[in-house]
């Protein structure tokens, strides 16, 4: 299986379609005084799409891209899906016994979520320990295949992930994901944990109340015991989101197909679709127009097309639980972050029984998009978990992370 | 006293032009293999669809029909808290001279279209059987009636405006058919206006409340008995199957409009591939086996994309009656607290997308007509015209348990 490195260079004929459609938008009215209530407010989208026709540029950070993030592809082959030519970012840290990493983005990320974490997690320092990353560009996503059958799920995303890391001689690893990566990450820790995968780290340990039934003492120590104030705004938080908040997993894991029509062919509606996100899931980022444009960007010029994104809520809502039960939880170790603008931000009486956690921090700001918002507070968790002392220190043989 | 205008349609050479100029420039996504329904909308009929409207479908023809089959009006209207917002609406008497004044409320993705196939049936004049001067109205924010401007326009400002257009045309006294929202809209207008102003109501889409213990034990029971013994009632547990099945994996689209309609609106405004596909699957998927013609779909879409306050407003209904989360939503199939105790007709259609047991309707509701039919679906009006038409002539017609319930107008010349 060889690995051909990638620069990413999207057509000139790509973006000239791009500009073609901009100087076409339509717009939509707005309520008065409508605020971001029923959704992204009509004059941040005009002023965006303003600066993509006008001023944004997308060479400029395309090249910027390519120069920060070391990319690959190479085909991988999924029992029963055939063989998908897969992206990813792999950098090396200068200490040979860096831990192997995977990092796993979810929607609406992608590789780029990597771009502020990777120089911190290559660095080496006697310090802290370093990893050679490896972030994953999962399948319909970036400049990754989409799988063509049905029925891609999360045993097959976690195989990807799996796969790929052998192939690059990285036998044994831990991974770091959030969101999608969250569960695609806890999957290769059921599948390959132990053997491949030794530990995990996850920034979205979304759980719900142990059930009297199948966990009578987990249920108990969940009622009794009282909520912090971190965890009843969590639980304001997570109420927020599920009522008010979820609308777009609703039509994502029941129709993707007819929502990718508008996504493909609008890029103001792609715009709208995932800016929303950026923003209402953040906690307070100031975004610049630019960054928000290349975000988008990636997705308007990806590989498979924005639709593709959508399938893997479709597939996973029909054929994985969202909260398996205590007796499929991963045994190696797992770390836990918690940020205070995460969109699901459950007690943590309730998480105990997703994973064997040896190590759990929280956070005073950040949101769901950690690696991008708060880089230094992440790579700070998994270094400390880590690292020399950590609870996980040395758990991949011969690779401590340090020189 | 507001003023009515007649009302041609009649989009502007440069709306027709962007239409086109954006569909010579649609970028459609991929597909699964062997995808299906499954997902959405089949890619081979989105692309057929676009590739007519680009070539071949032709607006103007269309719209030249609709003209000359449904004279339509604008007119203000006030409405408490809002403003005056001018409403476009179908207006057709029926040549007998006491025919009743019947009010057509549209729901979402419909529109006043939807009446089109009613109209002729419903005016037209027999000693056989009763008739009707039928009024459909353009909901604000749909069709070519002005949206709201300002946010909270709720279930009762929908009512109002019915209840102020029927008022102004000189119809003290009326009845109204409706499903979809046209159900919510005139369920809370028979409690608001009734029995002053409306009458009497009929609807193609009953939905219905659990009975409860105390207030219909006997109904609760046997509801009870049902759930226990599900094979002795079949059709209840098919029903119940049907609408599950619904609510899991038709209604993300509920979900969105609740929520962040503005979000969804960006699309909907922009690309008249991704509207087309947003609606055209509703158009598929909630009928029973309607053979859609291209071109009757595409003028469905087109009515949707040329709209006054254009797609975006139309959604907004689902966020304000819906209060903005996606729980309220379900318990407005059901009801509210209140009740409406005028006379109700009910016409029940296998297609349907939430088929609940028939003595559901009852709780709250003085059911006097309710009819099963054999064929027909969510668009009951559109797809089975003779079926609905049938049933309000038999509601309100000699010896039926609607007959003259508005003063001086039973239906008939004498």
């Amino acid at each position: 299986m060889a690995e051909s490195s990638f620069k990413i260079s999207v057509p000139d004929a790509k973006i000239d379609e791009l500009r073609q459609k901009l100087r076409l938008t339509r717009l939509p009215d707005e309520l008065e005084d409508a605020g971001w209530d029923y959704g992204a407010p009509l004059a941040d989208i005009r002023r965006l799409v303003d600066k993509w026709q006008n001023g944004y540029d997308w060479r400029v950070h395309e090249a910027q891209i390519n120069s920060e993030l070391p990319q690959f592809t190479r085909d991988i082959d999924v029992t029963g899906h055939g063989t998908l030519n897969i992206h990813y970012v792999h950098q090396k840290s200068a200490v040979p016994d860096a831990i192997p990493l995977l990092f796993v983005h979810g929607w609406p990320g992608n590789f780029l979520e990597v771009r502020k974490i990777l120089p911190l997690l290559v660095e080496s320092s006697p310090d802290h320990p370093s990893f050679h990353v490896v972030a994953l560009g999962l399948p319909g996503y970036g400049f990754s295949e989409a799988p063509k059958t049905k029925g891609f799920k999360l045993d097959q995303y976690a195989e990807v992930g799996q796969k790929l890391m052998l192939a690059l001689g990285y036998n044994e690893y831990v991974t770091q994901g959030g969101d999608l990566g969250f569960q695609i990450n806890r999957r290769i820790a059921r599948n390959y944990g132990g053997k491949h995968n030794k530990a995990w780290h996850t920034n979205f340990p979304i759980a719900q109340h142990p059930s009297l039934l199948s966990s009578p003492l987990a249920y108990l120590r969940a009622l009794l015991t009282p909520y912090t104030a971190f965890e009843k705004a969590g639980l304001e938080r997570t109420n927020w989101f599920e009522t008010t908040g979820r609308g777009y997993y609703a039509e994502h894991s029941t129709k993707p197909q007819t929502l990718g029509y508008s996504l493909a062919d609008s890029p103001v509606g792609l715009l709208a679709w995932i800016y929303e996100k950026l923003v209402a899931w953040t906690d307070a980022y100031a975004w610049d127009d630019d960054e928000v444009l290349t975000w988008i960007s990636s997705y308007y010029f990806s590989r498979a097309g924005p639709a593709a994104s959508l399938r893997i809520y479709y597939e996973v809502a029909k054929g994985d639980k969202r909260f398996p039960p205590p007796s499929e939880a991963p045994t190696i170790p797992a770390g836990f972050s918690y940020f205070p603008k995460e969109v699901i931000v459950a007690p943590r009486t309730w998480k105990k029984l997703l994973a064997n956690v040896v190590i759990e921090s929280e956070h005073e700001r950040g949101g769901h998009f950690a690696a991008h918002e708060v880089p230094e507070l992440l790579v700070g968790d998994v270094r400390k978990m880590f690292g020399k002392g950590g609870p996980a220190f040395g758990v991949v043989p011969g690779r401590t992370g340090y020189a | 006293m507001s003023v009515e205008s007649p009302f041609i349609i009649s989009i502007p050479q440069e709306s027709l032009s962007l239409l086109q100029q954006k569909l010579r420039l649609a970028s459609f996504p991929d597909e699964l293999d062997d995808a299906g329904w499954d997902y959405g909308a089949p890619l081979t009929d989105i692309r057929r669809l676009v590739a007519r409207w680009s070539n071949g479908y032709d607006w103007r023809y269309h719209e030249a029909q609709l003209n000359t089959e449904l004279p339509q009006f604008t007119r203000d209207i006030d409405v408490g808290g809002h403003g005056a917002l001018n409403v476009h609406y179908v207006h057709k008497k029926s040549d007998a001279e006491y025919a009743i004044p019947l009010l057509f409320v549209h729901g979402w993705p419909g529109s006043f279209f939807e009446a089109r196939k009613l109209l002729p049936l419903l005016t037209r004049g027999s000693p056989d059987h009763p008739s009707f001067h039928v009024v459909a109205i353009s909901l604000p924010g749909f069709g070519f009636s002005e949206a709201p401007r300002k946010k909270g326009f709720n279930l009762d400002q929908y009512a109002e405006v019915c209840n102020k257009l029927m008022l102004s045309l000189g119809y003290n006294e009326y009845v109204t058919q409706g499903g979809d929202w046209g159900f919510i809209i005139t369920r809370r207008m028979a409690h608001l206006y009734g029995p002053k102003y409306v009458k009497a109501w009929h609807t193609n889409f009953p939905g219905g409340t659990p009975p409860s213990l105390l207030g219909q034990p006997l109904s609760f029971l046997t509801m009870l008995f049902h759930f226990l013994f599900p094979s002795f009632n079949p059709q209840m547990q098919a029903g119940f199957d049907k609408t599950q099945k619904f609510m899991q994996s038709g209604s993300g689209y509920n979900a969105i409009q609740s929520t962040k309609p503005q979000t969804l609106g960006y699309s909907m405004a922009d690309s008249p591939v991704g509207l087309l596909a947003w609606i055209y699957e509703k158009l598929v998927v909630c009928a029973d086996g309607y053979a859609w013609d291209d071109d009757e779909v595409l003028t469905w879409i087109s009515i949707y994309w040329f709209s006054r306050a254009g797609p975006t407003a139309a959604a907004r209904i689902y966020y304000e009656v819906g209060g903005g989360n996606t729980q309220k939503l379900g318990e407005l199939m059901g009801t509210p607290e209140y009740t409406a105790s005028i006379p109700h007709g009910i016409s029940r259609f296998p297609g349907e997308v939430a088929i609940l047991p028939k003595s559901w309707a009852k709780s709250n509701r003085k059911v006097v007509f309710d009819r099963e039919h054999e064929r027909g679906g969510h668009f009951a009006a559109y797809e089975r015209p003779v079926e609905v038409c049938g049933d309000l002539r038999e509601m309100f017609g000699r010896g039926g348990p609607a007959f003259g319930v508005v003063k001086g107008r039973d239906g008939y010349n004498s």
